[in-house]
């Protein structure tokens, strides 16, 4: 199978943050010979995302391997030796073998066990949208404060797709006009739709514009013109999306869930 | 570079983001558009012969620039050569829109871009930094044992913010 290595590469070396960094030792990894003593080799670990890369040394300049981590859980493992602070990598994979690899001490064994668990793209999006839920709580509790939101619904906040209303079967919660023509702010801010939104799949800033109908008008909130085109491209692809699926030419992998 | 191709290849396999068959050119020059399937999975695109199971190739997409070319029509590029361009053809420009924009938003560093946006956002609203979780998970109930499979570990009732989140500080 074909890989877009050299950028693979690129970005194992670019200046993009690391999630984790370390010496581990390896026994792991085909084409590892073992070492005679069977202390298994050192080399420098890099966790960027649901990447683990390996380097001869800190300045290497060309990542050693590459482990792709999504799909994998992490344990504490028996190492070959009487060694400590071994953990494995394993995978669901049919015919795929553990990665070894040990620590210099329980703390970092720990602290690495801990940052492999999350390197997951759903961990990622599960932090993503526990943040998107506290900002819209956030907002909420400012709006109640200085009693704004309540009148400020313009029209062009509210998704104009008309086929709203029937969502797909992902869809399990409907929006208040569903059940109220006026769709009134004051019935949907009264609601706690953070979870249900988030169920629905829904991310970024357009999740939350439409669980208030609000404007971002706050002064607070600075460089406006850019949230608004921010909020401005999820409502066009969501308005797509709508019209996509009541036209029945959605493509039947978007029914499904994300891993 | 060695890589983990098995599991990559089990990758592959798992529902995805966004499925289509669209004609896909590699950068090569001369090269011919094909009918691929293409399938975008977490922040892997693979791509397929229509009628095989197992993936020709897989793009890692952090660091890639998508563009719009010919009308119906988009390119992914890297960084470090952004003229090295992998070419797909839609059937319509809607479908080319849909594209791009899943593909933009397929990578962590867009997820960490997000994240920093929210907490400076929240931030900015409440005049304190958020209560970033220390797990999201927690409050779903899920035991640190069951997600984490740290059978062996004591329970740490004091964990720090994960490393992802206290690298944006």
């Amino acid at each position: 199978m074909k890989l877009n290595k050299r950028s693979v590469a690129h970005y194992a070396l670019s200046d993009s943050p690391a999630d984790h960094t370390g010496f581990l030792r390896t026994w792991g990894g085909p084409g590892t010979p073992p070492t005679p003593s069977g202390a298994g080799r050192r080399y420098w670990f890099v966790l960027k995302g649901n990447l683990l890369f390996s380097f001869e040394s800190k300045e290497s300049r060309a990542p050693l391997s590459l482990v792709v981590l999504e799909g994998c859980t992490v344990e504490l493992a028996e190492a070959p030796v009487p060694e400590e602070f071994a953990f494995a990598i394993r995978f669901d994979a049919p015919g795929v073998r553990p990665h070894l690899l040990a620590a210099d001490g329980q703390v970092a064994q720990e602290a690495w066990v801990k940052a492999l668990s999350r390197a997951s793209f759903g961990y990622m999006r599960l932090v993503v949208r526990e943040l998107e839920s506290q900002l819209q709580d956030a907002r909420q509790s400012l709006a109640l404060h200085r009693c704004v939101f309540q009148k400020s619904v313009t029209g062009c906040n509210k998704p104009q797709a008309p086929d709203r209303r029937a969502p797909g079967p992902e869809n399990g919660h409907l929006f208040p006009r569903d059940r109220n023509s006026n769709g009134s702010v004051e019935e949907r801010g009264s609601r706690p739709v953070g979870r249900d939104l988030t169920e629905w799949g829904l991310q970024g800033p357009a999740s939350l514009l439409l669980s208030r109908g609000q404007s971002p008008v706050s002064p607070e909130t600075s460089c406006f013109s850019t949230l608004h085109d921010w909020y401005g491209k999820e409502i066009t692809e969501l308005r797509r999306g709508w019209q996509q699926r009541a036209k029945g030419s959605q493509p039947e992998s978007k029914q499904q869930s994300r891993p | 570079m060695r890589y983990n191709e098995k599991e990559l290849q089990a990758l592959s396999r798992q529902p995805a983001e966004m499925a289509a068959e669209l004609g896909m050119r590699g950068p090569k020059k001369g090269s011919v558009a094909k009918r691929r399937l293409v399938k975008l999975v977490v922040n892997f695109l693979f791509y397929f012969r229509p009628d095989e199971a197992e993936p020709l190739g897989a793009l890692l997409l952090e660091r890639c620039r998508v563009a719009q070319e010919e009308p119906g029509g988009f390119s992914i590029s890297f960084v470090e050569d952004l003229s090295r361009k992998y070419h797909f053809e839609c059937c319509s420009q809607e479908q080319c829109q849909e594209w791009m924009e899943a593909l933009r938003r397929a990578s962590y560093e867009y997820m960490r871009q997000s994240l920093i946006f929210y907490r400076n956002e929240i931030r900015k609203m409440t005049g304190k930094a958020p209560c970033t979780p220390q797990d999201p998970l927690e409050q779903f109930g899920i035991s640190e044992e069951a997600r984490f499979q740290l059978n062996s570990l004591p329970r740490d009732e004091q964990t720090c913010t994960g490393s992802q989140l206290g690298v944006l500080d």
